[in-house]
């Protein structure tokens, strides 16, 4: 996937790195690279794929298709000196292919709720997506979760606008104060600038749960590695029948 | 670890004594090679797994196939119970890792075949209260060959609440075979004091046990164990969850042996296929054989050597408009030119009738008509970004687009309850190109569905079916690369969602997929042949997979970037191949495989009423529920009979 110096940032759920080292001392070291999965969610048509595309290789195409399954692509990202891969998942939004979406989900570190600013629909839809997600990332910190609301398409005419900015902000303040922006892949208005938020969201978050898990740091080393189960407890119920 | 050393020892010891007694000398009663010793991370134990007889005692016995499979892991995971003399004093680190582990037939209380990822698994129960066990895996999934064989010579009989858990009735003394036979008759234990009764046997017994049964707590203890680093990989928790939500392998599921049957022993192998036989292609159907194949009334006379024809080298270009027709079922083989005029022109007025209730919608009945609006939105959404870089859908306002349009949302009101589901406008794009004509083309459309719609049921059951059919077929192909599969956490094939799902229409040029497409439609040679054209691209991906060491995430990407860069016509020369080679070791195909390609099960038994009651013994039925319907093909046709045959081609989707 990436060189030996990338050091998983995923797994906000987890605080333990593999070999049990916690993240939080691996990422001090400046010199590593970060991966970050970043999940992209919202309704089919508001421009999830083309976001992607757009910030992976600065392109759009008017004529893409809609994804079917699922896709990601990585791309770097430099904040103040230190450098991020990107690790981007794109679904396919369509309630029929859920139960093979949602697996994707675990193990964000940020996700992106999007919907068109020309389409009421895809921003009505934005709760639900914020749920579906917090349901199977498997989450612990959903309140504070990094989460950046994406309002696509903001190239379009005013008179189609069907959502206005009042009304997303107003949606952030009900919920939990993701970041918020206006993009618009077509014309490549803030797409970069969308990522950098939500690496920018990641970090304090990040840096919120170090704290917080260095406060907890000796308790979790004092606790034992799990017991193994022996046999005698735990028997195969496949070969009981009797 | 735990107490197991101890008892490992003492099995030791007691084994010696056995053995010294019966001398070196076995006589192996039947034996099977390439199964797999289960340890709980490493798949690569393989050896032979045989009856063998010590004097008046059997063992089940295994030997790694090479001496050189490691190892220390090994060795630490489980005691190898050792046949040598000189073994008592050994600690287990010592013990050699060529020598065979036994397990004395009269310890053991029963046995179960099940399906997993890795193939079958049968899985040895110990009879005392460790109820412990030991798991061998036969990856292409004949387990029931050595059960059968295992049947010729051991007192086994079948359990009457699980078809595939089987008791093992080896102990000499009559009093307590007797007892435990009219217990399990009686059934007064339930599956919740599952050893109460052996413990209350066991006090009839008096016996103290013989051999080596103790590693058992120490290879169950390292099945059981899970390293805490697993849970850090969170590539390996989508994968899971992905599992769970293809929710295919880790269920009992096939192996209906019959269980009276005794059948010859005999030492059986895994089927190892020839050498690839080279294939080539045909040339495509000409207008002239096409005009041949026709009678004066213009019935399709010889349909099958046409089909033939297709199969092995498409339609002429010129030609599609016409054989489609036939190909997609919706002019039968044997109208004639008047039927068929006739039929058109119904068929035509059908469509419109159909297109005009969706037209005549009111905007406050689609209001009130929630599950219209969001399918009709989602069309109007994807017809724009179905092949627009192609001249026939290309620029703004473009017609055809409209047509597009029209064609789904009339099939929506055809099929309201499948609707519309992504990936549809994509089956649709090739066919309006060729067609033009909107009623023609919705009409062939509907006959492409009929073949393809379980791809897109609600639960996602025929794609979950597919993407298992095609592990079970690749366990066969090349049992290496499935190993490799599973093992990076790609067992469940979901890399080849979307070549399933749309038929590679993803993956080919507009030219291309209309070939394949037609080659497909002929259902030569045999069903699920496109299966077998994953199958071929994979073959020719893997080598590439294993140098990069790619895992879960990288299959995927490295799947997904394949697009337009597959060679269509040596693919379908390798999928044929690939049937070649599996028809050549026909009669030792595993009846989960001869299903997938349309040949008779070999262990059906009609009437075996005891087999309709398929039990869910994981005790987790609401996870397994959508298993079940997913799986109906293989189970009914292993159940046998003509009936269960046809019903496994019925869900064929090609």
């Amino acid at each position: 996937m990436s060189s030996n110096n990338v050091v998983l940032g995923r797994g906000s759920g987890s605080r333990i790195g593999p070999g049990g080292t916690p993240i939080a001392q691996k990422r001090l070291n400046t010199s590593k690279n970060v991966l970050l999965k970043v999940v992209i969610l919202g309704n089919g048509g508001v421009g999830k794929s083309c976001l992607m595309n757009r910030f992976v290789s600065n392109h759009f195409d008017q004529h893409s298709f809609h994804t079917i399954g699922v896709e990601f692509l990585n791309k770097d990202l430099e904040i103040n000196g230190e450098t991020y891969t990107l690790q981007i998942w794109d679904t396919a939004g369509q309630e029929r292919f859920k139960s093979l979406r949602t697996p994707f989900y675990r193990g964000s570190d940020v996700c992106l709720l999007t919907y068109a600013v020309n389409d009421k629909n895809s921003f009505k839809d934005v709760s639900m997506w914020c749920k579906e997600f917090l349901t199977y990332a498997d989450v612990k910190e959903g309140a504070t979760f990094p989460f950046i609301l994406v309002g696509n398409k903001a190239d379009i005419a005013e008179e189609d606008r069907q959502v206005s900015k009042e009304e997303a902000q107003v949606w952030c303040k009900e919920n939990g104060n993701p970041s918020f922006i206006e993009t618009s892949a077509k014309d490549a208005t803030n797409v970069e600038l969308a990522f950098r938020m939500a690496v920018e969201r990641w970090t304090k978050f990040e840096e919120k749960m170090d704290r917080h898990y260095e406060t907890e740091v000796v308790d979790l080393r004092s606790v034992k590695p799990p017991e193994r189960v022996s046999c005698c407890f735990s028997a195969n119920p496949a070969l009981s029948e009797e | 670890m735990n107490n197991g050393d101890k008892l490992s020892r003492t099995a030791e010891t007691d084994k010696t004594e056995t053995m010294e007694d019966s001398g070196e000398q076995g006589t192996e009663l039947c034996s099977h090679h390439n199964v797999i010793l289960k340890s709980y991370k490493n798949y690569d134990n393989f050896g032979v797994l045989s009856l063998v007889q010590y004097g008046p005692v059997k063992y089940i016995e295994w030997k790694a196939a090479e001496v050189n499979v490691d190892s220390d892991t090994q060795d630490q995971e489980w005691a190898v119970v050792s046949t040598g003399r000189s073994s008592r004093h050994r600690s287990n680190s010592e013990c050699i890792r060529a020598e065979p582990l036994r397990l004395n037939t009269v310890n053991l209380k029963s046995f179960k075949v099940s399906r997993h990822r890795h193939g079958q698994h049968l899985t040895f129960a110990k009879r005392d209260e460790s109820r412990s066990f030991i798991t061998f895996i036969f990856y292409q999934a004949n387990a029931d060959i050595f059960v059968k064989s295992l049947m010729g010579h051991l007192k086994i009989y079948r359990s009457k609440k699980d078809k595939n858990l089987y008791h093992l009735d080896e102990d000499d003394n009559q009093e307590t075979q007797e007892l435990r036979r009219s217990f399990a008759e009686l059934n007064l234990f339930t599956e919740t004091t599952p050893y109460g009764m052996w413990n209350f046997i066991g006090q009839f017994r008096q016996r103290p046990y013989e051999t080596t049964m103790g590693a058992f707590c120490k290879i169950t203890d390292a099945l059981l164990y899970r390293p805490a680093e697993d849970d850090e990989d969170d590539e390996n928790h989508v994968a899971e969850l992905l599992n769970q939500s293809l929710n295919n392998f880790d269920d009992p599921v096939i192996a209906n042996v019959s269980g009276e049957e005794y059948e010859v022993i005999g030492s059986h192998t895994t089927p190892v296929l020839p050498s690839r036989p080279l294939v080539t292609r045909g040339s495509p159907l000409s207008v002239d054989r096409w005009a041949q194949a026709m009678d004066a009334e213009g019935k399709v006379t010889d349909f099958a050597a046409i089909k033939k024809i297709v199969f092995h080298g498409g339609v002429s270009p010129t030609l599609r408009y016409e054989v489609w027709k036939f190909l997609l079922g919706y002019y039968p083989w044997n109208s004639t030119y008047a039927e068929r005029m006739h039929l058109r022109k119904a068929k035509v007025e059908e469509y419109f009738k159909m297109k005009q209730q969706w037209k005549s919608m009111t905007p406050g009945q689609e209001e009130r008509f929630s599950d219209f609006r969001d399918r009709k939105s989602l069309i109007d959404k994807d017809v724009k970004r179905t092949d627009r870089v192609l001249p026939f859908f290309a620029g703004d306002d473009n017609p055809n687009v409209e047509v597009l349009n029209s064609i789904l949302m009339t099939y929506l009101m055809y099929n309201f309850d499948l609707g519309y589901v992504q990936g549809m406008s994509d089956l649709l794009s090739p066919i309006l190109q060729l067609m033009s004509n909107e009623a023609d083309t919705f009409w062939c459309f509907a006959g492409f569905m009929e073949r393809v719609c379980t791809n897109f049921d609600m639960d996602q059951a025929g794609m979950k079916l597919q993407l298992q059919q095609l592990h079970t077929l690749l366990s066969v192909l090349d049992p290496q690369f499935t190993q490799y599969l599973d093992r990076h956490d790609s067992g469940n094939m979901f890399f080849c969602f979307r070549w399933l799902l749309v038929l590679f229409k993803r993956e080919f040029s507009q030219e291309d997929i209309m070939r394949l497409w037609e080659v497909f439609w002929s259902d030569l040679p045999c069903p699920n042949f496109h299966l077998l054209f994953c199958a071929a691209i994979l073959d020719s991906e893997k080598e590439t997979l294993y140098a990069n060491n790619s895992g879960f995430t990288e299959i995927l990407k490295h799947v997904n970037e394949l697009s337009m860069t597959i060679n269509i016509d040596s693919t379908l020369c390798k999928a044929e191949g690939l049937y070649a080679q599996l028809l050549s070791i026909e009669s030792n195909l595993p009846d989960a495989v001869r299903i997938i390609i349309g040949l008779e099960p070999l262990n059906a038994t009609a009437g075996d009423s005891e087999d309709d009651d398929i039990e869910d013994d994981d005790g987790d039925a609401s996870t397994h529920a959508e298993h079940d319907s997913s799986i109906e093909t293989v189970t009914l046709g292993a159940l046998g009979g003509e009936v269960a045959f046809d019903r496994g081609i019925n869900l064929q989707y090609l």
